[in-house]
């Protein structure tokens, strides 16, 4: 590694440890009680300490983001192509599509929640609902956004339908498709977290989210931080595999993940 | 010109876009098969358009435009104003696009794609994405891609337009090689009076929008052509008669 990652990498460490330590200094010298302001060793204890609940909720949630995440990408990217077939299914459909995303998800899970009996089932439906928006806008405009030269050599070569989507609109796509599924992630996870607060369903298949609201409740102050801090790691995880993904697949044509040389 | 049968006719072939810009007056046109003709005029004449039509990229709004039977069956190949590769692929699939959309067998497509990288330098470069080429191979690999499915016809718009000088003269000394070797017809658009004047049997000088054609030059000098045919006076006389009748051309219609 260069002495410039070297810099990324240490850099931000240091910034997390300074925050810790003027936290926990901040807890000690005002004699905060742990259920106002629990100090970070306290929160890490937990997390330790609840590791068997803890670690089953965040494994809920893990699955219902990756459900969700999957059939965004899935449908979206399907309807993604629907559109750029004819400019009158885009015109026809697109309108619901956003809708869909204008629509705060807080004000129609609780009717997916109704509707939907299994209350695994009705999670999924709301975050992929939260996270599908990004990756048909971008994935629709990328599929649009083909080399208008490129084309017309397809269409001199005779090339079909299908043979100009698949070695041309789709590899054009990819992307604008990569931008999409960025945020697509970060909506998953936060649709995922939202519905749990709405659902507020108990028992021993509940998420993260049902452990923070449970814990706020019972002014567990330090479970709540540390069912946060969970969260807040899984939603990094996702980010760094969304571009490790985009990395691989772009790294030797496109100008987002081409070396920097100076 | 080694044969007089014609490749390509233009008989009052015309383009008034949807737009109601009139692209192209109705133009006539001969090119006989083994003759390079290129196409100079102001910018916005209708060359490309031209080029364009007999492509079968555009569809003419009046007239008719005929191509030998050789022509049409052995193809004709586009050379674009960019080398317009698909960035996500190696120069080697690049290449072998035209092969792969009319559903050629893969062991003789790859034969035919090592041949057309041998005929413009690039067999070191077929694992390269097009990134990492420079732009004159670039250009190479986009000839490649036009050589490879054998065409007896080559329409190239501007080809060279954007590259160096010293980088065009190599590619035009390579160009009228393959040419002559092939014995390949070509129908040349360029910006470069001294291009024209080195590559051509026949250069036609086009007017000002709408476009026709204002003159037409013989460049009477055996293909292929040398770097040596640059220096001789009778490049300078030509490309000076040229250069007159091309600003004629130009200002003919304000006039």
């Amino acid at each position: 590694m260069s002495d410039r990652k070297w810099l990324q990498v240490c850099a931000p460490i240091a910034v997390g440890i300074a925050i810790i330590l003027v936290w926990h200094a901040l807890v000690v010298v005002n004699e905060l009680p742990p259920y106002i302001v629990p100090s970070p060793f306290l929160v890490m204890k937990t997390l330790a300490q609840d590791w068997g609940l803890l670690s089953g909720s965040l494994l809920v949630t893990l699955q219902v983001t990756g459900a969700a995440l999957a059939i965004a990408v899935v449908l979206g990217v399907a309807l993604s192509i629907l559109f750029v077939q004819s400019r009158l299914i885009e015109a026809s459909l697109l309108p619901y599509a956003v809708i869909l995303q204008v629509t705060p998800l807080v004000a129609i899970a609780p009717l997916i929640i109704i509707w939907v009996d299994e209350p695994r089932t009705a999670l999924v439906i709301c975050a992929t609902v939260a996270s599908i928006f990004p990756v048909i806008a971008n994935t629709t405009i990328g599929l649009r956004s083909v080399d208008p030269a490129l084309l017309d050599l397809f269409r001199m070569y005779g090339a079909s339908r299908m043979q100009t989507l698949i070695r041309l609109r789709i590899p054009s796509a990819t992307p604008y498709f990569f931008a999409g599924l960025r945020v697509a992630a970060a909506l998953a996870l936060i649709g995922a977290v939202v519905a749990e607060f709405v659902a507020g369903t108990g028992g021993t298949q509940s998420g993260l989210a049902y452990q923070i609201l449970m814990a706020g409740l019972q002014l567990n102050i330090p479970r709540l931080f540390a069912a946060l801090i969970l969260i807040t790691l899984t939603g990094i995880a996702l980010f760094l595999l969304v571009t490790a993904l985009a990395r691989m697949s772009l790294r030797r044509w496109h100008e987002s993940e081409l070396p920097q040389e100076r | 010109m080694n044969s007089q049968a014609i490749a390509v006719e233009v008989r009052a072939a015309a383009k008034v876009f949807a737009n109601g810009v009139r692209a192209l007056d109705p133009i006539d046109l001969v090119v006989r098969e083994g003759e390079i003709v290129t196409l100079v005029g102001p910018s916005g004449c209708g060359k490309s358009t031209l080029l364009r039509l007999i492509a079968g990229l555009v569809q003419p709004s009046a007239g008719r435009i005929g191509l030998s039977p050789e022509a049409r069956s052995a193809g004709l190949a586009f050379v674009f104003q960019n080398p317009t590769l698909m960035p996500w692929a190696s120069v080697e699939r690049n290449v072998r696009l035209p092969l792969d959309l009319c559903g050629a067998e893969r062991v003789r497509a790859q034969d035919k794609v090592g041949h057309a990288l041998e005929l413009v330098g690039l067999n070191d470069y077929a694992r390269f994405h097009p990134r990492e080429l420079s732009g004159g191979m670039q250009m190479r690999a986009s000839i490649a891609r036009a050589l490879v499915t054998g065409p007896r016809l080559l329409l190239m718009d501007e080809p060279f337009g954007a590259l160096d000088e010293i980088t065009r003269n190599r590619l035009d000394r390579d160009l009228s090689e393959l040419c002559a070797r092939e014995n390949l017809t070509v129908l040349y658009v360029t910006h470069s009076i001294y291009e024209a004047v080195f590559l051509s049997s026949r250069v036609l000088v086009m007017s000002a929008r709408p476009g026709r054609i204002f003159q037409e030059v013989a460049i009477d000098e055996p293909q292929p052509r040398r770097d040596a045919f640059r220096i001789t006076e009778k490049f300078g006389r030509l490309s000076a008669g040229l250069s007159g009748m091309l600003s004629a051309a130009t200002y003919e219609v304000r006039a």
